[in-house]
């Protein structure tokens, strides 16, 4: 089972143009009106930029540059014809999904509302949702139509002007139902296009969890917030590991000692009751997450960089290098790590495989990022309760997460066994 | 051989204590320097201050840190871990309790781990069927993925909920005092299944991977095919050569892993509600029962460091040339 990995981005590019077409067209658009905006009243246009737009903006920008950074790519890289497996295609799929988290997911991930008619709806159920006139949010003139578009796209986690329903009953008076339970809108109060009232269906690709929420939306956001602490947590690894183990290899005598004796303290005991030691006392927010997965797993890197530059030290080029006078910290980064870059980085994806784990397991028992980011691990976490009523809420999040550990290992595997058939 | 053997032992063992020394105190440390006070899970300092002091008073908390570390210290020597806050008993009981089921559990596992990947491999290399050989080898590799919370949900999913074969939580049922003897054990049994499944999974992969990458290597090696080409028979090839070269890299990693198995298997233990170290580590800690988060990561980091001590003497035992190479 291979594919070559132009086909691979490709389809996932031409699914995603296909699937999303309506909002890559607002997005489009919104990018004009607020080049206008910004043309008429910067400091308005200043003040409506956060970190969800500059997200989806980007999201966008590089879904149109994919073809072509490929066309331009194509000639010179050999690397698109290459053919890959599952474990690349999969991870291919997550850094889709990493970097267009705005535009592959349709919905905010804390969207909620009506309960009774979304609570733990199963994968594919269809729902009816009746657009009420709203009054008009946005009165200043400049700004309205950038506002009108930009709401389009940035779904808010709350949205006054829709109404969920299990079905209705349009006679004289307009009733619909939710649960059994049947209510009357006043007349003229739906929103109407061209003399059609606007009722649109909404189908719950993986269904919702026990707040109404979109459980693909939150699937896609968890994504995000998994790859993001994996990465950021093997970075901060890599710049303790490599660090120490350079100032143990290279200087050696007491200081080596001690940084010894500091790895086999860290080694001694379960690093899972380091990480929720610290987080339980300090406090647990995302950037304490990263930190913590990051120095509980260091050390594994720090004895190969230690034994590796202990090895490299007496070979002529560091010492011809050291006599010409280069500094310390371009020994390090010139030299040495070229080096020892492939131990590293096998070292580091199976480090990587191993954060996104503890970060899923930390959700799971509720020390992970919060409850402001959807988790896999938290996911699973509040699918446990309704595990008789919604086998959805669990299968999901275990099935990504089972194929992100899969995928990295493999990978992983795949690179050591290049590095060590090299060796031999 | 056997001085150098006895220096390599205390030499170990002298570094293990250090280690444990140093463990010991940086848990003292990072916990005074958290903020928070275990005080006040029991009064308010804004209603009754005079009642905190004196609980704090009667901690011991009010005092210099420093006196606080070296008097914990001499107790810790004298063999005193201090009064959990919680169960008001001494740490050393409560964690007694908690940890004879984990010894049990995590023995049970590590048996059942070490038995399945010794004989799956076995089985494997012995049929050299290529197809089988790489379903195997992906499904060994998927299992390894497979997180212990998605696991173990999944099996209650479908043994418990489904079709109702074992029970969902904790480690007896309700009727066990009235229990004959028998059943009683197999009561225990009937608990602990879905438990050991969970935990064992990824460790049977895990030795899986190790043993099989071993074996393929020594069966690459000139030794074995001089040993082929000498004419001895596949069964003495098997047994005499290739699996003792290909178990010997294993010993460390089944060290390591007995070591944490130990040391609490925490998913799968909060999962099945079942009374082991892992949950009682992850309760102290959320509770802020500083003696006994001491006494309980302590247990696990000494368990540890003395199995890959034992694993290493087991590993000079096979190899004396180690004796020189584990000085260092």
């Amino acid at each position: 089972m291979r594919i070559k990995l132009i086909y691979w981005i490709g389809f996932l590019w031409i699914f995603l143009i296909i699937f999303r077409i309506e909002a890559i067209i607002n997005y489009a658009l919104l990018l004009p009106a607020f080049f206008g905006l910004m043309f008429n009243n910067i400091n308005t246009a200043m003040s409506l930029v956060n970190f969800q737009f500059i997200d989806s903006i980007f999201s966008f920008i590089i879904i149109i540059l994919i073809p072509f950074i490929i066309v331009i790519s194509y000639k010179k890289k050999n690397f698109l014809n290459k053919q890959i497996r599952f474990s690349e295609a999969v991870i291919i799929l997550l850094l889709f999904v990493f970097i267009l988290t705005p535009l592959i997911a349709a919905s905010n991930p804390g969207f909620s509302k009506d309960l009774s008619v979304t609570k733990l709806l199963s994968p594919f159920s269809k729902v009816k949702i009746i657009h009420l006139k709203s009054t008009e949010k946005y009165k200043d003139s400049d700004s309205k139509y950038f506002l009108n578009l930009r709401d389009k796209i940035i779904k808010p986690s709350f949205d006054e002007s829709i109404i969920f329903a299990d079905s209705i009953n349009a006679g004289d008076k307009f009733f619909y139902y939710q649960k059994n339970v049947r209510k009357e809108l006043p007349p003229n109060s739906i929103k109407t296009v061209d003399g059609r009232e606007m009722i649109t269906d909404k189908i719950f690709l993986l269904g919702t969890d026990e707040f109404g929420r979109d459980i693909f939306s939150r699937l896609i956001y968890g994504t995000r917030i998994s790859l993001l602490v994996g990465l950021a947590s093997v970075i901060v690894a890599f710049l303790i590991g490599v660090l120490l183990g350079f100032i143990a290899g290279y200087t050696g005598g007491i200081i080596d000692v001690i940084l010894n004796r500091f790895t086999e303290l860290f080694l001694s005991f379960p690093s899972i009751y380091l990480i929720i030691l610290i987080l339980a006392l300090f406090g647990n927010s995302l950037f304490t997450v990263i930190f913590v997965l990051g120095i509980s797993g260091w050390m594994s890197l720090f004895k190969i960089v230690k034994s590796e530059v202990v090895s490299l030290k007496h070979k002529d080029f560091i010492a011809s290098a050291k006599l010409l006078g280069m500094k310390k910290r371009l020994l390090l980064f010139k030299e040495i790590l070229p080096c020892i870059i492939v131990p590293v980085t096998v070292n580091l994806i199976f480090l990587f495989s191993a954060v996104v784990l503890a970060e899923a397991a930390l959700s799971y028992l509720g020390l992970g990022t919060g409850t402001l980011y959807p988790s896999w691990g938290s996911m699973i976490n509040s699918g446990q309760d309704y595990i008789t009523k919604a086998w959805w809420m669990i299968v999901f999040p275990g099935i990504s997460l089972i194929a992100t550990l899969f995928a990295v290992n493999s990978y992983g595997r795949k690179l050591r066994f290049i590095n060590s058939s090299d060796n031999d | 051989m056997r001085k150098e053997f006895g220096k390599t032992f205390i030499k170990r063992f002298l570094s293990s204590l250090l280690t444990l020394y140093l463990l010991v105190s940086f848990l003292f440390i990072i916990i005074r320097l958290s903020p928070g006070d275990p005080t006040n899970k029991y009064v308010s300092s804004q209603l009754s201050p005079d009642l905190a002091k004196k609980i704090s008073a009667s901690f011991k908390l009010n005092e210099p840190v420093s006196d606080q570390y070296v008097a914990f210290l001499v107790n810790v020597i004298q063999g005193d871990w201090g009064t959990s806050y919680n169960y008001h008993q001494p740490v050393l009981r409560v964690v007694w309790q908690y940890f004879s089921f984990t010894f049990v559990f995590a023995l049970l596992s590590f048996i059942i781990q070490l038995i399945f990947s010794f004989y799956l491999t076995i089985f494997i290399v012995n049929k050299r069927n290529r197809l089988l050989d790489k379903i195997v080898s992906d499904m060994s590799l998927i299992v390894y993925s497979i997180p212990a919370f998605v696991l173990g949900v999944t099996l209650i999913y479908i043994f418990s909920v489904n079709i109702d074969l074992f029970p969902i939580s904790g480690l007896r049922s309700l009727d066990f005092e009235g229990m004959s003897f028998t059943s009683k054990i197999f009561d225990q049994i009937h608990h602990i299944i879905l438990p050991l499944i969970t935990l064992s999974a990824a460790g049977i992969a895990l030795f899986y991977r190790y043993l099989k990458d071993n074996i393929d290597v020594v069966l690459n090696q000139t030794y074995i095919l001089h040993l082929k080409a000498s004419g001895f028979r596949n069964k003495i090839i098997m047994t005499k050569h290739i699996l003792p070269n290909a178990v010997r890299p294993l010993i460390s990693v089944a060290g390591i892993e007995l070591g944490i198995l130990l040391g609490g298997a925490l998913i799968t233990e909060v999962i099945f509600g079942l009374p082991g170290m892992g949950r009682l580590t992850i309760d102290s800690i959320l509770a802020r029962d500083y003696p006994l988060v001491i006494g309980c990561v302590f247990t696990s980091g000494a368990v540890m460091i003395a199995t890959n001590f034992i694993a290493d003497l087991i590993k000079i035992k096979i190899d004396k040339r180690l004796t020189v190479e584990l000085m260092n």
